[in-house]
């Protein structure tokens, strides 16, 4: 029995090594002070983040990136509350057929999203970054369905039942009782939907266009034409950090683990 | 008057639902159809698709032994890279779950954290340690055990080691949950009737935990099918995939083929997923068939 639990203990240590090794390398590389990954590593520098900065269309892929994610949270944000609430509430084929189709982002393979919102797009005459924001959103908003959904689950309807028959009206009800309960859960589904944005590849490659780049699409646009240059993992250390903040952010508010049940 | 008050309260609730309604319908469903429309057409130079509605983008990729070929190279791939993860992953959910509780959840943090960095940064990583330059070769050459670089980037393994790295959390995560709504008391049960660990856990845990392994397995595998970026900087133009000549096909402009193409892809997908949930039948653990 002892054993057994041994081997378990070094698979899992094992596995969090290649699953967090990568990651780990390309934030040691980023500090580099040569031109190429050197181990030991000769000393610290942030020569590669002043580089970044220096690149232009780098820092415009920081800048539209960040301004995607944005505006494609709050409307991912926005529509999943919508969606939960009605969930929640109702019960029956036809709200099953709708929660299907709502979530079904999240397992249908994405690259044909991408696919079908170009061809779509150039077929009604959409400019590239609504269209950008608009499939971010979509890709977004089953993660902020889920999160408020478990918000709700929580959620006493009686209280607003009890709002409503106190005579406000519905959207009084939804600002004074639903929304202060539900806070939790639509925040860390902003949140989430925003880090999702802030990463895609699989809409975002076939959507940008000429100027028109986020930053995962230009690190990979960079390892395919420049080659591996250690900007990349400066680029990309910044990107990890951002995340990193968000997920400590979500997990001061309602604890990662609720994301995953 | 209760009646109006339900008919109020109905109707307000399906005021709530139109605006993602719409927005889906829109921007999924309908972008959808259009793509499986394209791909019924002719391909024409000057516009996105010709006049001629027709079966032969279709029937181009069923008789090309090219496109068999690739598509058998896809579906290794992604059961590799599932059964891996599989094997991987049951130990490391097993033991999380006999773990204290904010030792799990805190390991559960640190598996998520990874899904939340871009792929593309995911798979750079795979390229700095084992690229040209990278930490394996330059740590094998400066020891003196190798002469010039090993190629390790560029074939099919890379590509599944990377994407077996990249996709495992999500294995884990599935079949932790699964193991979690375990009842403790069937597997004491068990070994109190004198079953060893070995046979506790072929008989009683294995197959209680089946929704976890089908769900861990089939998010894998779909996850596989369209990671175009993984592919493309691990595996170079040696392992293209079947996301990959969609991808080519859409950069070519060739748009009735890439529609095609998607739709295989698509229905690929359909496939793995009715096969699987057929051989693993996960709803036999909730009593249901």
């Amino acid at each position: 029995m002892r054993k057994v639990s041994w081997t378990l203990r070094i698979v899992t240590l094992l596995s969090l090594v290649i699953i967090l090794g990568p990651i780990a390398i390309v934030v040691l590389v980023s500090f580099s002070p040569s031109d190429f990954f050197a181990f030991p590593p000769r000393g610290l520098s942030l020569r590669w983040f002043h580089e970044f900065f220096r690149i232009p269309s780098m820092r415009a892929a920081y800048l539209l990136s960040l301004e995607v994610a944005l505006t494609a949270s709050v409307l991912a944000a926005v529509l999943g509350t919508l969606a939960a609430l009605f969930l929640a509430r109702r019960r029956g084929a036809v709200v099953g057929l709708l929660n299907a189709l709502f979530l079904s982002p999240l397992v249908f393979p994405t690259i044909i999203i991408g696919v079908a919102l170009l061809l779509f797009f150039r077929r009604v005459g959409m400019p590239i970054l609504p269209g950008l924001i608009l499939a971010h959103a979509l890709i977004g908003t089953p993660y902020c369905i889920r999160l408020v959904l478990t918000s709700l689950q929580a959620f006493d309807v009686s209280l607003e039942e009890a709002g409503q028959s106190l005579g406000a009206s519905p959207v009084r009800t939804f600002f004074l009782i639903t929304l202060p309960s539900i806070r939790p859960g639509l925040l860390s589904g902003w949140l989430f939907a925003f880090i999702v944005s802030f990463g895609e590849l699989n809409t975002a490659l076939f959507l940008t266009g000429p100027g028109v780049t986020t930053l995962p699409i230009e690190i990979f646009a960079y390892l395919q034409f420049q080659g591996s240059q250690l900007v990349i993992a400066a680029a990309s250390t910044l990107q990890i950090c951002l995340v990193i903040i968000l997920v400590v952010t979500i997990e001061r508010l309602v604890g990662l683990s609720s994301m995953v049940r | 008057m209760e009646w109006l008050l339900r008919f109020i309260r109905t109707r307000w609730a399906w005021a709530l639902v139109l605006p993602p309604l719409l927005f889906f319908l829109a921007f999924f469903v309908g972008p959808l159809l259009y793509l499986f429309f394209v791909s019924l057409h002719d391909v024409s130079q000057a516009e996105m698709y010709g006049t001629r509605l027709t079966m032969e983008n279709y029937v181009r990729i069923a008789g090309d032994p090219f496109y068999h070929f690739i598509i058998r190279r896809t579906l290794t791939a992604g059961l590799a890279v599932s059964g891996l993860s599989l094997l991987i992953g049951y130990p490391v959910a097993l033991s999380m779950v006999r773990m204290s509780p904010s030792r799990r959840s805190l390991l559960l943090m640190v598996l998520l954290f990874p899904l939340m960095v871009s792929n593309v940064i995911r798979a750079y990583g795979w390229i700095a340690i084992l690229g040209r330059r990278g930490v394996v070769n330059k740590v094998l050459g400066d020891v003196g055990l190798i002469q010039a670089p090993l190629p390790l980037m560029y074939s099919l393994e890379t590509v599944v080691v990377g994407l077996l790295t990249i996709l495992l959390p999500y294995m884990i995560i599935c079949l932790l949950n699964a193991l979690l709504t375990v009842d403790r008391n069937l597997e004491e049960a068990a070994q109190a009737l004198g079953a060893g660990p070995a046979r506790t856990f072929l008989h009683v845990t294995l197959p209680l935990s089946t929704p976890g392994i089908a769900s861990g397995l089939l998010l894998v595998f779909l996850l596989t099918l369209s990671a175009y970026v993984t592919v493309q900087l691990l595996g170079g133009a040696q392992s293209k995939m079947l996301v990959s000549l969609v991808y080519d096909s859409v950069m070519t402009f060739v748009w009735p083929r890439a529609a095609a193409l998607a739709f295989v892809l698509l229905a690929i997908s359909l496939a793995i997923t009715t096969l699987m949930l057929k051989g693993i039948r996960p709803q036999r653990v909730q009593g249901k068939g």
